[in-house]
């Protein structure tokens, strides 16, 4: 029912209030607004003002997604229209950019890159990281082998029982045996991602689909920006030669060990088929730029 | 309690999209099956209490005292109550204060709502009203709306993921597998909850109590005796709007009514061995749990991965299935959690917890801005 009296006093109520800006506490997109609020969503936040009082309000559609702890600036905006076509006006709020402030929407994720060995994620993860730089960081892989000269990746080395008692306390909160060279245990420790996420910055792991199994089961799906890897060609055959040349052309390994790692790899490939649900998007790593560039996409939205 | 109330029994309605049946027939069967099951005769009822939230709104239908006392040969007095879902919780106690005070000696409490003549949006509007007018609704904020602001708080503050969330969700669903009341007896997977449809952001509609018809009936009395009495009936408040809370992850009158009812009952929390816990949307069991102390702020979550909360576990919670499975008729929630309640103590639960003998009954109204709690025991 439309109390027209009641918006009236919301009016005056209006005229005398102190538009203050503020900052978000918490926010919801209303999926099914109710009558006269329109069939589009819209987001509603709760809102500390900077002298302390608090109030409901929506955001407006321009500005930057909105984040909890992010900066808010009131306007009068049209918020709904009565049976009658009445307009009515309410205060909105657009959020702004401030030092410091969350860049990322909704809660932190994790962007995570999945792919056989020798499909490019240590080159891609490079390239977002230099492209990026300081927005993202790589989280340190935590295993139980030497480190090598070749290393390119943050690591940190445990022995086998460190390892074992991390797991079992939970601090490593996924992990895996990777057989490149040869057999040793790898994983990511809860602390190394929310450390980043502490720095407001965008935690990268480049992951098998063990690593990403556990990673998704301890942080939550949803939590997980999951891309899969291919390697190009139009078929798995194909796909599997592209890699068997690079990892040729690499010149780290011994034959034994390539057949080994072609052989994860098989089974790595046929996850994306049979574990869909773990992948937000596959990509054919045909040429570094456009894949990178696909992921600069989902990483930052374009408006 | 001044005095020694007893509960008799009583009896329910199957909750559900009840069609066929109008709200005050949904009454009548519960008023029949409470007569039925306690035996006791229509006329030794000295008074009735009902809650009801909107029976005007969706059934066009005030006045409810009257209409249920024209249900009984002799007319007892009778009134209705409403404190938004806690309607049924404070019908309860408001029975209890009229056995305390000696105005009566058997009571008929009631508890019903009939949401489903009316389109759902219109449900949805209407259960706004259990927000603040002026404060919360100007926004366009909707009932699920407040509580989302709250899971994304406490999710943000307590790393919760959605899995997590799914799992309460999920406990419900396979608890209300052998209630024959139950509005949804069917296990939903973890996976399925995780993807059901957005509400209002990150609540999904599997993290969501249904909107429901149903009506549930308790006899309580000073005069008659049973096994199961009310060792304490409590009612809090505190603020109706969000924006005059210090803060959005804890509901002060759960904290309130809690210790009071403990105090007021002489027992230890951890004396209770069973616990009906208002899951209006998940997040609020994981909240209404570190309220009645049962473990740290942002913990709860753990009771569930250890499958504590299962009707074998060291704290049984809504064994029955809960709002969530149950089904959520508003005013009847809080009678029949009574009724559910009575049932563990006697024995006669579909979900029977062994050797329970101490059962706690937790009522919310609006976003934590009522709760009534009731402490039962044999």
């Amino acid at each position: 029912m439309d109390r027209i009296p009641a918006l009236h006093r919301r009016l005056k109520e209006l005229e005398r209030m102190n538009f203050q800006r503020g900052k978000i506490l918490s926010f919801t997109t209303i999926r099914h607004p109710p009558a006269g609020f329109g069939p589009e969503p819209y987001i509603v936040a709760l809102i500390e003002h900077l002298d302390g009082s608090k109030s409901l309000a929506q955001l407006t559609r321009e500005g930057i997604p909105p984040a909890i702890g992010a900066e808010v600036i009131p306007h009068l905006r049209r918020i709904r229209t009565m049976r009658s076509g009445l307009h009515i006006n309410d205060l909105k709020y657009e959020v702004i950019e401030t030092q410091g402030a969350p860049l990322f929407t909704m809660h932190a994720y994790v962007l995570a890159l999945t792919g056989p060995s020798g499909v490019g994620k240590t080159t891609i993860t490079r390239s977002l990281l230099s492209l990026f730089h300081p927005l993202v960081e790589q989280v340190p892989l935590v295993a139980t082998r030497r480190p090598r000269k070749t290393d390119l990746e943050p690591f940190v080395h445990v022995s086998e029982d460190e390892f074992e008692a991390m797991v079992a306390r939970g601090e490593i909160i996924a992990h895996t045996v990777f057989t490149d060279r040869h057999e040793y245990r790898a994983g990511y420790r809860r602390e190394d991602i929310e450390a980043v996420w502490k720095q407001t910055r965008l935690p990268i792991v480049t992951t098998d689909i063990r690593l990403l199994e556990g990673l998704s089961k301890a942080l939550g799906r949803e939590t997980i920006l999951s891309c899969g890897l291919l390697p190009p060609g139009t078929s798995r055959r194909r796909m599997l030669s592209a890699l068997l040349h690079r990892l040729r052309s690499r010149g780290q390994n011994t034959e034994e060990q390539i057949e080994l790692q072609l052989r994860s790899a098989e089974a790595d490939m046929k996850a994306f088929s049979t574990k869909s649900d773990l992948f937000d998007h596959l990509f054919v790593n045909d040429r570094l730029e456009t894949c990178v560039e696909s992921i600069k996409e989902l990483v930052v939205p374009q408006n | 309690m001044r005095e020694i109330v007893y509960v008799l029994g009583g009896g329910q309605t199957r909750f559900g999209e009840l069609w066929e049946s109008s709200l005050l027939g949904l009454i009548r069967e519960a008023v029949d099956q409470a007569t039925l099951n306690t035996g006791i005769l229509p006329t030794d009822i000295d008074a009735v209490v009902i809650g009801n939230m909107l029976g005007g709104e969706a059934a066009e239908q005030a006045h409810l005292g009257t209409l249920v006392s024209g249900l009984l040969p002799h007319h007892p007095p009778a009134l209705r109550v409403e404190a938004a879902c806690a309607s049924g919780g404070l019908a309860i106690h408001t029975a209890c204060a009229f056995l305390e005070s000696g105005k009566a000696e058997t009571v008929l409490v009631i508890g019903a709502e009939k949401l489903t003549d009316i389109p759902g949006d219109n449900v949805t509007g209407a259960l706004m009203h259990a927000a603040d007018a002026e404060k919360d609704a100007p926004s366009g904020l909707t009932f699920a709306g407040v509580f989302a602001l709250t899971a994304l708080s406490y999710m943000h503050t307590y790393a919760i993921t959605r899995d997590d969330l799914s799992l309460v969700s999920f406990s419900s669903h396979r608890a209300a597998v052998s209630n024959p009341f139950a509005q949804f007896r069917r296990e939903i997977p973890v996976e399925t909850i995780s993807k059901s449809p957005l509400i209002a952001d990150p609540l999904r509609l599997l993290d969501c109590s249904p909107i429901s018809d149903g009506a549930a009936a308790v006899i309580l009395s000073t005069r008659r005796e049973s096994p199961v009495r009310i060792a304490a009936s409590q009612l809090a408040s505190e603020s109706l709007s969000l924006i005059d809370r210090p803060g959005i992850t804890s509901f002060g009158s759960t904290r309130t009514a809690m210790s009071h009812a403990l105090a007021e009952a002489g027992w230890d929390r951890n004396s209770i061995d069973c616990i009906e816990l208002h899951d209006c949307f998940s997040v609020a069991t994981l909240i209404h749990l570190e309220d009645l102390g049962y473990c740290e702020e942002g913990e709860a979550i753990r009771l569930f991965k250890q499958h504590d909360t299962e009707s074998s576990g060291s704290l049984p919670v809504n064994v029955s299935g809960g709002l969530k499975a149950c089904g959520h008729p508003i005013g009847a929630t809080g009678v029949k959690q009574i009724l559910d309640c009575y049932k563990q103590l006697t024995k006669q639960a579909p979900n029977q917890v062994k050797g329970a003998t101490r059962a706690l009954a937790h009522n919310l109204g609006g976003v934590g801005a009522t709760c009534t709690i009731h402490l039962l025991e044999v």
